[in-house]
């Protein structure tokens, strides 16, 4: 058997994404009520945004270009998992039908296969919305543009984009154990909301849990200091790349225990 | 109408949702990290705000007001448009037609043992532990039984717009895409996610012309009114009983006449 | 030579959860649970060799899946071993994976939404087939069936013989040494299981595959299989050759008679004038189930001359299924 290095996994990323656009092609109006659902719900999260803060000028000390600046960024590090990882979602359904088996049997790496079965192009409209936002905001706070900023913006975007990619993969994992993990992943999509506020406005107590229990402060706000308030950044902020790669390697470990400990039901 | 029939599909509800009990455990703690998240923004926000009472609401009616539209989401979200889809999708629309009552009602009594325990497991205990944290700020009278005659209708109002919704599915395939723009389009309008009062102004009266204000502000603006103008209540009951029949009898035409088209055109 | 598929000693045991019965029974399970352990595959051993084709048998839930489970590295045993072409299946699942292909009846593993030809390049990719390999394979497959129009047909169009058809060719694909075969023609019509059959021979022939086949359908074991193996509550009952199966309950034939009057009447005069066969009748014919060991047909069809007027008879060698009926509902003993 020849080795499977990395090569290999991307031109097979690359095959299977092109068929999967291919196949999606053949549902046409399905892809267009889906994004314009998409569509819908980044410009409901506006609104919700805009009727919330247009009020005040600042809450807990942050300006609402600032606001504007982490909802942006959260957009955008929660592209890749909306793109990438969205077959995460059919998981419990292949599991409780027993259809997950027939992923079990192809010689590469189980996970990778299974994920690469689907790329969702709706999380390109997120990702339009959350650029655009994100420079918005950014001109409007008057943050100067330099090639190391733009590095450290897309290093930081990527790293915190593994966090969510994290959360949704254990989350996705539990329906091995448990049947109806459809509130278990609902539960953490609801978290990716809450990603966008400033970690400062909760108690000490809830900021400990969502930066060590459950990152979702990884997702924007650790990230987004480095750029937003670079004359004080916390170590966290540094380490949030580190962060983002170990969850997603702990995820991916859990995912792939709970996929081999799966023993199908029915025969 | 014979209710035993009905009632069976009540018990054999609730029978199903207790299998999940994870699912259970899951869900009551989802709903405990979104309250601690809206309490800790809302702090944040009437802090900023630097006034007690922002747009006619003092931060514990808000909280109040958020804290009960949650729990009475989870007790009349009835993932109605997923239901058919998914039945259109794999053909059991077909059997369940076959059954000796007509479809709106059927799926609507299917689901109601959802009430029963999502009334229990939820919105009960949101409930008590609200009135207890608030130190009794839920003025106890007569606006509680003006609440449940409201909220009674605001389910009825809710299903029928989903039973609309989901008929959509009968011509197109997309029942992702329907099932977000509903849902987005209802939590907004409706002031499930932010009170409507506030809404700017524009806005504010656009929003009341609409169905969805009944399904989650009307019941909470009763509810949390101790002393309420008899006139106000009747404007919200009537208001409401009126979008009550008009969408009753717009799904149920729209369904009747989309089943027509579709046996005529064999879909 | 060793056996490609060693199995020694097998055992896998389930978990499962008592669920309570009626509403107060669901309240229950919500706070206690009680677990009881299931045996599903007991104790079995086998081995396979190079180029077998395997009737693999037994009721439902006799733990035939369970088995092949544990053969493709997705189940791992909770007690003996399993060696498949020299990999333990569950410690190298991957590597296992590329050497055995795995069709399983009503699940296509193809992609739904694209033609076949798609499917095939992807899988020509995932298991790094050459070339040369995938082009000589695809004339194979041109010169057995006729692949053409399937070719190009999305798999969600097919009909349910054509979707196990291609899920057939593409389990052989990439040459693997070992195909398992899980109800292959199950819900298919008699010419698209003929066909299939055909297939499925002629493969292994020219591939020297081994196959292993699970199927309620003795028609199956009959067209394909030299050697099966039958399992029932986790237990091996019969591991040998078809042909030593027959013989097993001692040699039987069926006598088949016609005669005038009532058929249910003379049956019972026939039984008690034969008490050691068992005679029964139907529309047509009184049949009469002869062990050989015992008197041979003739001499029993001799004997009914004498007695009876007979106008016409009949005689039938016992089918595969009447034998594995009898293993089913009375074991071997």
């Amino acid at each position: 058997m020849k080795r499977k290095g990395l090569g290999f996994y991307l031109r097979i990323y690359g095959k299977i994404l092109a068929q999967d656009l291919k196949s999606k092609m053949s549902y046409r109006a399905d892809f267009i009520i889906s994004t314009i659902g998409m569509i819908f719900t980044n410009i409901a999260g506006f609104v919700s945004f805009w009727i919330l803060f247009r009020n005040f000028p600042s809450i807990n000390g942050w300006s609402y270009h600032e606001m504007l600046f982490l909802y942006g960024f959260s957009l955008v590090s929660l592209t890749p998992v909306q793109c990438f990882f969205d077959n995460n979602w059919s998981l419990r359904m292949y599991v409780y039908s027993g259809d997950f088996i027939k992923y079990c049997f192809r010689p590469i790496n189980l996970f990778f296969y299974y994920q690469s079965e689907v790329f969702d192009i709706k999380g390109l409209g997120q990702l339009a919305f959350g650029l655009g936002t994100l420079i918005y905001s950014w001109t409007k706070i008057g943050l100067g543009f330099t090639p190391l900023i733009l590095l450290k913006r897309v290093v930081f975007l990527l790293t915190a984009s593994l966090i969510m990619i994290a959360l949704q993969n254990a989350s996705a994992a539990t329906c091995f154990w448990i049947q109806n993990s459809f509130y278990v992943m609902d539960l953490v999509l609801k978290f990716k909301d809450y990603a966008r506020y400033p970690i400062t406005i909760f108690s000490p107590v809830f900021r400990f849990i969502f930066t060590f229990i459950m990152p979702i402060a990884f997702i924007a706000y650790y990230p987004s200091l480095v750029i937003l308030r670079p004359n004080e950044v916390p170590l966290l902020s540094w380490l949030s790349p580190l962060i983002g790669c170990l969850f997603f390697w702990i995820s991916y470990k859990f995912w792939m225990f709970g996929a081999m400990k799966y023993s199908g039901t029915g025969s | 109408m014979n209710l035993k029939k009905y009632l069976s599909l009540t018990r054999a509800g609730i029978m199903e949702s207790l299998q999940f009990r994870l699912g259970t455990v899951v869900m009551v703690i989802g709903n405990l990290l979104y309250l601690i998240v809206v309490y800790f923004l809302w702090k944040a926000i009437y802090a900023s705000a630097g006034t007690d009472v922002v747009n006619g609401m003092t931060f514990t009616d808000t909280l109040i007001y958020l804290v009960l539209a949650t729990a009475l989401f989870g007790f009349m979200e009835m993932y109605t448009v997923w239901e058919i889809g998914r039945n259109i999708q794999s053909g059991k629309i077909v059997l369940d037609l076959l059954k000796p009552m007509e479809y709106r009602r059927y799926l609507f009594w299917s689901y109601s043992g959802s009430f029963v325990t999502q009334f229990f497991f939820t919105f009960l205990p949101t409930f008590i532990i609200v009135g207890i944290v608030t130190h009794g700020a839920i003025p106890l009278g007569v606006n509680l039984l003006y609440f449940v005659i409201s909220v009674v209708m605001a389910v009825s109002i809710n299903y029928s717009i989903d039973f609309f919704v989901g008929t959509i599915c009968l011509f197109t395939e997309s029942i992702w895409g329907i099932n977000i723009m509903k849902q987005v389009i209802v939590l907004l309008l409706s002031g499930a996610t932010i009170p409507i009062a506030f809404f700017p102004e524009p806005l504010k009266t656009i929003v009341y012309y609409l169905p969805f204000q009944s399904i989650y502000n009307a019941p909470l603006t009763l509810l949390l009114d101790g002393d309420p103008k008899f006139e106000t209540v009747i404007t919200i009951l009537g208001t409401q009983l009126i979008w009550c029949i008009v969408m009753t009898v717009l799904s149920t035409l729209f369904w009747k006449v989309s089943l027509r088209q579709i046996t005529v055109n064999g879909g | 030579m060793s056996a490609i598929i060693q199995i020694k000693n097998v055992t896998k045991e389930f978990k499962v959860l008592n669920r309570r019965e009626g509403l107060k029974g669901s309240l229950k399970d919500l706070f206690s649970r009680d677990y009881k352990i299931v045996r599903a595959v007991d104790n079995i051993s086998m081995d396979i060799e190079q180029g077998e084709i395997v009737g693999y048998l037994g009721p439902n839930g006799a733990g035939k899946s369970t088995t092949i489970k544990m053969m493709t590295g997705v189940l791992e045993p909770t007690s003996g071993e399993i060696l498949v072409g020299g990999n333990i299946p569950y410690q190298n699942r991957a590597k296992n994976a590329q050497e055995i292909g795995v069709v399983f009846g009503q699940r296509s593993q193809l992609w739904w939404a694209l033609p076949l030809i798609e499917s095939f390049k992807l899988l020509k990719d995932i298991y790094q087939i050459s070339d040369s390999d995938y082009k000589s394979m695809m004339h194979l497959y041109q010169s057995l069936v006729d692949i053409e129009p399937l070719l190009h047909k999305p798999v969600r169009q097919m009909s349910l013989g054509q979707r196990t058809l291609s899920d057939i060719l593409a389990a052989f694909l990439h040459n693997p040494k070992i195909v398992f075969l899980d109800e292959p023609t199950i819900g298919l019509d008699v010419s698209m299981k003929s066909k299939i059959r055909i297939l499925i021979n002629a493969l292994n022939k020219e591939k020297n595959t081994t196959v292993i086949l699970t199927t309620h359908d003795m028609g199956d074991v009959d067209a394909l299989c030299r050697r099966i193996v039958i399992i029932d509550k986790g237990k091996m009952l019969y591991n040998n050759d078809i042909e030593h199966l027959k013989g097993f309950f001692g040699s039987y034939r069926t006598l088949k008679i016609r005669m005038d009057g009532d058929l249910k009447q003379q049956a019972e005069v026939i039984q008690k004038e034969l008490p050691d066969f068992s005679v029964s009748a139907d529309e047509e014919w009184i049949s009469v189930l002869v062990d050989e060991e015992k008197s041979k047909v003739m001499e029993v069809l001799n004997q009914l001359q004498k007695s009876h007027e007979i106008r016409d008879m009949q005689l039938e060698e016992i089918s595969t299924e009447d034998v594995i009926k009898k293993i089913y509902e009375e074991g071997v003993e």
